[in-house]
């Protein structure tokens, strides 16, 4: 059998925002809850509002505590990712907010949600969170992206979609994001490492991700057995949905 | 802070004239709670709570501190709610509004302040050590009535938690992971929950469980805090017309009725869970602890 | 029927799915942009140098007869004002000459001309006071980033109130349903002279309420795109109140549900069963 599966993503579990995704990763027990508010006015804001574009606001909520600097740090990181790929340009969305929230509703290890330690762990399931009630609050986007954290044992070995206890074991532990092309987007390390064992990290988990077009036409089976990569996940947690939405259209 | 919408007057008006008839619009009795759902978690103290559309999750949490310097003998117990913009477009991430003090303030007095969590047994070591017990409130669906899906999601998680054991040995305090003893329940002394009425025309119509149009469109509310046992450890009514002496004593009688009734829903969903649980082998820490005290 | 065509941000729309470029140009929903191709990777692509990339996730459709494609996206999503849709907007406040209202709530407010009602003069205007609600259609949204929503219950052009029924909404009640719902029931009801056997859009909640309760003295209705739904039973008499609280129920439950035409149909008799209107 494949190592677990990506997890089970569900949209619009509440009714008042905009839109809203549920996402358990079933390695780390991170269950998070975004909800996505937009294109709304931001009263408060006017005056930082940017003239010609939507104003992205990130918030974080930790299950069992108030939010403090380690929240501020990844809605900052949040913010940077999705900021660069959101349009905030389109119609109905200059000088207005796309407000994200973001509950941890459950956290791996008690321990993991503590204050000091790594957010790493966490930060793909927000990534992903996020993006998945941002698809689902239709906002406009120029691309979607998928994420993994990677973790590095301190004898070299790459462990694809670790535990909490292998990251807080691992040597450096990594989280990178990549476009649906492909790209780069981000890259978040912890730990120390050399630039060859980035490069390692770099191809597995683009390989974990996003399924080249070569592999997937190609002999069916591919090498990696991770299961399906996030990128198939992704889609195919969007067609479920909107395929049982909208299946008077083929009716 | 911005504000719910307001009604239109076609809103207003059609839900003052159903409710002078005794029709709501989700087609309930005046007196009738919404569907209500209470499930748990993976974790101990991982409450979710479904009241209509009003949703919320609770989390109860521990960690060990020290006691406040003129209460020794006690732990501590708070009640943490931030609304924010996930449960209503309405409400600001990290801005205060006016509900969520009031929402504080009636949950504090309904369940903290009634003393239903004993605090004094979070006591480790005299002045030294203590339990600090914290239940956050996040809402993640507005549709009116949150003070009490707030109570019922509260109450039931501080039943539901287990906190790890911990013994003072010589002077030390040793706290024991889950894995190597039973986490122990919290002591409840007695199960208040709330019950806030919306009352409507003049004080002559009061309704129960209101959705948030039916909030907008009353002229305030009547909360009371009720155990089991009938005893009352809160009523406030700050909004509103006055509502006669008789109507409040009957209230209270059906407020009664709905605790008793609602407790009973929180009471088969712990069970359920723990059969669950026990089904699961999540209660093998259980049969480990068994062994050790055999051995 | 051919496959579906699901799209996510980014993705480009296959060629091939497309309406066949005639001589009408191709006209693009919200959800779809034109982007110049400027690395051509795949070989088979079209001769042409420009690609169609979805912005928003959802399910293509493509109109063969308007020459147009979209995409279907989550029903959920906020109301975003369209020149031409139909809306309920309810009156914030007045000022010289527009009335200030609300369309989707938590949102800038829209325009509506004091003068924009059917035969409207200085003198006959209707005089809306903060909380009345209006069927408008959306004039103009305007461009850049001030741009402000316009509305009007009149059409322009012929200074009648086009399509029939636009200006101020009195009585009844209104009730909020998704933006998708509302989408579907407008459908339905523009569509529902033609064919009245057929279900539009899988929906059959109007055409079945409309002959369940006909014996009461039937009802109005306005289906704004923005998601509200107002309803009118004053021909009702004594069970003016209860009707209309069924109906509200009925949407409330196609829109949190999702049913088929026979399961609708099954909710509907149950929801007026209770509220005691199956006579």
């Amino acid at each position: 059998m494949n190592p677990p599966d990506n997890g089970v993503a569900s949209f619009q579990p509440v009714h008042r925002p905009d839109g809203s995704a549920t996402y358990t990763c079933p390695l780390t027990g991170f269950n998070v809850l975004g909800a996505v508010n937009a294109p709304i006015e931001l009263p408060a804001r006017r005056d930082a509002l940017k003239p010609e574009e939507a104003t992205l606001e990130v918030f974080v909520k930790p299950a069992t505590s108030s939010p403090a600097v380690g929240e501020r740090y990844v809605e900052g990181i949040l913010r940077n990712l999705l900021g660069a790929i959101i349009l905030g340009r389109e119609k109905g969305f200059p000088r207005r907010g796309v407000v994200l929230t973001l509950a941890v509703l459950e956290g791996g290890d008690s321990k993991a949600t503590g204050r000091g330690s790594s957010y790493l762990t966490l930060l793909p399931a927000l990534l992903h969170t996020a993006l998945l009630a941002l698809l689902s609050a239709s906002v406009p986007m120029s691309m979607y992206f998928t994420t993994t954290i990677i973790a590095v044992t301190p004898s070299g070995e790459i462990i694809c979609k670790p535990s909490i206890k292998d990251a807080d074991e691992a040597a450096s532990v990594h989280v990178l994001a990549f476009s649906s092309k492909g790209h780069l987007l981000l890259t978040e390390s912890e730990g120390s490492f050399d630039f060859d064992t980035w490069e390692k990290v770099h191809d597995r988990a683009l390989t974990i991700c996003h399924l080249p077009e070569e592999a997937s036409a190609g002999n069916g089976k591919v090498e990696y057995a991770v299961g399906s990569t996030w990128q198939k996940w992704l889609a195919e947690s969007v067609e479920d949905y909107i395929g049982f939405k909208y299946a008077y259209e083929f009716a | 802070m911005s504000k719910e919408a307001p009604l239109s007057l076609a809103e207003r008006d059609f839900i003052l004239d159903a409710v002078r008839e005794g029709v709501r619009l989700d087609g309930r009795e005046v007196d009738q709670l919404r569907p209500l759902r209470i499930s748990f978690g993976r974790e101990y103290g991982h409450v979710k709570v479904q009241l209509g559309k009003t949703s919320l999750v609770s989390r109860i949490s521990a960690e060990v501190t020290k006691p406040r310097d003129d209460r020794p003998f006690d732990g501590v117990f708070n009640i943490a709610m931030e609304l924010t913009a996930m449960g209503s477009p309405a409400w600001e991430n990290g801005r205060q509004g006016e509900l969520e003090p009031y929402v504080t303030h009636v949950l504090d007095r309904v369940i903290r302040h009634s003393n239903a969590l004993d605090t004094e047994s979070l006591c480790i070591l005299k002045g030294v050590s203590c339990w600090s017990i914290r239940a956050d409130v996040h809402v993640t669906d507005y549709d009116g009535n949150l003070i009490d899906a707030a109570c019922i999601g509260i109450m039931a998680g501080l039943q539901h938690f287990r906190r790890p054991d911990a013994v003072v040995k010589d002077g030390q305090v040793i706290v024991y992971g889950v894995e190597e003893r039973v986490p122990v329940p919290l002591n409840i002394t007695h199960k208040p929950l709330s019950v806030t009425f919306h009352t409507f025309c003049d004080g002559k119509r009061v309704v129960y469980d209101a959705t948030r149009k039916e909030e907008q469109a009353s002229e305030g509310d009547l909360v009371m805090g009720i155990n089991n046992a009938g005893d009352l450890c809160f009523v406030s009514k700050f909004a509103g017309a006055p509502v006669d002496a008789m109507t409040l004593i009957t209230r209270s009688s059906v407020a009664l009725n709905k605790v008793k009734e609602i407790n009973g829903m929180i009471d088969k969903a712990l069970q359920s869970d723990l059969a669950e649980r026990a089904k699961k082998g999540l209660a093998e820490e259980s049969r480990a602890e068994n062994d050790r005290i055999i051995a | 029927m051919a496959t579906p065509v699901y799209l996510l941000p980014g993705d480009e729309v296959p060629s091939d799915r497309l309406p066949p470029t005639s001589n009408a140009p191709l006209r693009l929903g919200p959800g779809l942009r034109l982007l110049s191709k400027s690395h051509s990777r795949s070989t088979k692509a079209a001769p042409s140098d420009h690609v169609i990339v979805a912005t928003e996730a959802g399910l293509l459709k493509t109109d063969l007869k308007r020459n147009a494609a979209s995409v279907l996206t989550f029903p959920n999503r906020r109301y975003i004002a369209t020149p031409n849709d139909l809306v309920i907007a309810q009156i914030h406040h007045s000022s010289q000459d527009y009335f200030h209202c609300m369309v989707t709530p938590h949102a800038p407010h829209a325009l509506l001309g004091q003068l924009a009602f059917e035969g409207a003069t200085k003198k006959t205007r209707p005089m809306l006071k903060q909380g009345d609600l209006v069927y408008a259609r959306v004039l103009s949204v305007g461009v850049g980033a001030g741009a402000e929503v316009e509305l009007a219950c009149v059409n322009p052009a012929t200074g009648k109130a086009e399509p029939g029924g636009l200006g101020p909404l009195t009585g009844g009640m209104v009730f909020d349903v998704s933006v998708g719902t509302a989408a579907r029931l407008m459908k339905g009801s523009s569509a529902s002279a033609a064919n009245q056997q057929d279900p539009v859009d899988g929906l059959v909640v109007l055409e079945e309420l409309g002959k369940k309760l006909e014996s009461i003295g039937g009802f109005e209705i306005a289906v704004g795109r923005n998601g509200k739904v107002w309803v009118d039973c004053s021909n009702g008499g004594d069970s003016a109140i209860r009707a209309t609280v069924a109906i509200g129920r009925c949407l409330t439950m196609i829109d949190d549900h999702d049913l088929s035409p026979i399961d609708q149909k099954k909710a509907i008799a149950r929801i007026l069963k209770e509220m005691k209107l199956d006579l």
